[in-house]
């Protein structure tokens, strides 16, 4: 299954020590990748009363099927194992587009409005806002971008999810980021699954030979 | 628990004794048993009274469900009557047995069991909880009875402590697809988890047996026993902001964060249950387990979701359910069917008391799907002679 490069790290440059059996070398070079990737499309700016991180993973399948589940704004719960269900208002799925979603029991929240404020298929970025919902998440903002890379020889993927939002009243810095970061581990624990799967059973995967 | 460590050896006289169901009704009048007055009952056990531990003990129970204003139905439940054999030695010591002049190590008690699930994420685990959990734990009672008869002097507690653990323990691991089950109805044998890693259950089972009752508890359901009049809560819930759930979580590395109530991670609201592997180690599938011998006062059993418990406290619970019982009783006296003839089924007085609750749950603005299982510990049935 996924290796969580570096012994379980799952923030950028964690696995620089770890690679995929590929030396130190090569290891250097995907931490070099990363941050390449972290400093020209994860760059938030958090204000005095934010907190902001960035998550990676690391994914045993091609970059283009990855990329077809993250880009679907319309069907989160095609990986996101905490949405029940997704309506986008009005339909038609372009910049400015409106997801009324619905999670499931057991979170601290019901449901979440969420707006698509980047999608970009060639550079492969994904960036949402929750702009309503009953949750604690004000000005959430997240960008999700997703990059080719080698994973024991065979085309693997590099996730990035990073985010930046308000820290409630009641709460630390540290509290608000790990409950994100709590979330969105389980999010790419499950892309990575779903991901993974697909590719064992597409055709054209080269997994499969 | 002192009080309720009465009754270990209580005993009635041997006509009645046939015929009763669950403990109860001493026609002979041999009021509570306190421990450490064994002697007593041995003594009478010599003038022709029967031990408790030779008695049948047919299950008398009702079940209410409801999805409630909730989305979603992730409640389950269940109540397997007769659903193992406990050996005796798990309940009283072998000096005890022989003074009772029992065969310590080959009788064994006809058990029921009642149980409350309460899924989050979905129903997929709540349900597996249902069909799973009294056959693996009639599987857990035979491989230990098997070894028992090679032990010295049992620790009971321990025993049973081990037997729950071992049983939540290997549900968790066939739903976390750990471990090998049967899918696709009993062809194949495969690992493969039961559902997505963000779904769970809470899991409070009582096992019911003419001695004792023996409760396991893991998450925020909750089981009460009414027991003259007073209301005595059999498993504490398994909330994050415990002090000792806190420190255990805190010692694995975990946070406890307030957001909207105390959460593991800031997600989950309560500190253990089956399932839900995305937050393992912090929430375990182990159980709490209490041993408790019945006593002759004890009225009934209350097994219910948080549904029933966020706006109905215990001892509410505890006196309209014996309320409800006897209501039903005094209307339908005459009508009431002999607890042996209803074996298998529900009460209709333990039912009209379960319904009765989950309506008062709905009726006080409950949000949340509700369940309620009533387990009546004293058969009305000298209520019909009576009539």
């Amino acid at each position: 299954m996924v290796g969580l490069v570096g012994g379980g790290g799952w923030r950028v440059g964690d696995d620089a020590a770890g690679g995929g059996g590929g030396g130190a070398v090569a290891a250097g070079a995907a931490a070099a990748a990363e941050a390449e990737h972290m400093r020209r499309l994860h760059s938030h700016a958090p204000g005095e009363h934010q907190c902001s991180s960035a998550l990676v993973k690391h994914i045993k399948a091609p970059v283009h099927l990855v990329w077809s589940l993250v880009r679907s704004f319309d069907q989160p719960q095609r990986y996101k194992p905490f949405v029940s269900r997704c309506v986008v208002r009005g339909g038609d799925l372009e910049i400015g587009s409106v997801r009324e979603v619905n999670v499931k029991t057991g979170l601290p929240a019901t449901t979440s409005t969420e707006r698509l404020e980047l999608l970009d298929d060639d550079e492969h970025i994904l960036s949402v806002k929750f702009v309503g919902g009953d949750h604690r998440l004000r000005n959430y903002s997240s960008i999700v971008t997703v990059h080719p890379e080698s994973i024991d020889g065979r085309p693997g993927t590099l996730v990035i999810e990073s985010f930046v939002v308000d820290v409630p009243d009641g709460n630390t810095k540290d509290e608000t980021c790990y409950f994100v970061e709590a979330v969105i581990k389980c999010n790419l624990t499950s892309l990575a699954e779903v991901s993974e799967r697909l590719a064992v059973q597409s055709p054209t995967s080269p997994l499969e030979q | 628990m002192a009080a309720a460590a009465a009754a270990a050896a209580i005993c009635g006289e041997d006509e009645t004794a046939a015929r009763v169901g669950c403990t109860g009704e001493w026609a002979g009048g041999i009021e509570r048993v306190d421990l450490g007055e064994r002697k007593e009952a041995v003594a009478a056990a010599g003038a022709g009274k029967r031990s408790v531990y030779l008695m049948d003990c047919a299950p008398v129970w009702g079940c209410a469900s409801t999805r409630g204003r909730s989305a979603e139905m992730e409640d389950a439940s269940a109540a397997v009557p007769r659903f193992a054999d406990v050996p005796v030695r798990l309940l009283a010591s072998r000096r005890d047995l022989d003074a009772l002049g029992l065969d310590a190590d080959a009788l064994r008690l006809p058990a029921h069991l009642f149980g409350v699930f309460d899924g989050h994420g979905g129903a997929e685990v709540a349900n597996y909880c249902r069909e799973r959990i009294h056959v693996v734990l009639s599987e857990e009672l035979k491989r230990l009875g098997k070894n028992l008869g090679e032990m010295g002097e049992v620790d009971m507690k321990e025993h049973w402590d081990d037997v729950f653990t071992k049983c939540f323990q290997r549900v968790d691991d066939e739903v976390s697809g750990r471990v090998t089950r049967v899918v696709n109805g009993g062809g194949e044998v495969r690992s493969e988890p039961v559902t997505a890693e963000n779904v769970g259950s809470t899991a409070v089972v009582a096992l019911v047996c003419s001695s004792h009752v023996v409760v396991a508890n893991c998450g925020d359901s909750r089981i009460v026993l009414c027991r003259g009049k007073e209301p005595v809560a059999l498993s504490i819930d398994h909330k994050p902001d415990r002090k000792d759930e806190r420190a255990r979580i805190e010692a694995q590395g975990g946070k406890v964060i307030q957001w909207n109530g105390y959460r593991v991670s800031g997600i989950l609201a309560m500190s253990r249950s089956i399932g839900d592997r995305y937050l393992k180690p912090f929430v375990i599938p182990k159980p709490e387990v209490m041993v408790v011998p019945r006593a002759k006062d004890d009225d009934c059993l209350i097994l219910a979701s948080d549904g029933l418990w966020d706006v109905v406290s215990n001892e509410e619970a505890c006196k309209v359910a014996r309320r409800q019982i006897l209501l039903w009783h005094k209307n339908n006296g005459a009508a009431s069917p002999l607890s042996d003839e209803g074996e298998g089924s529900t009460d209709p007085a333990a039912q009209a008391a379960a319904d009765y609750l989950m309506r008062l749950a709905l009726k006080k603005g409950s949000e949340d799907n509700i369940t309620v299982i009533v387990v009546d510990l004293k058969p009305r049935k000298k209520l019909k002679n009576i009539s």
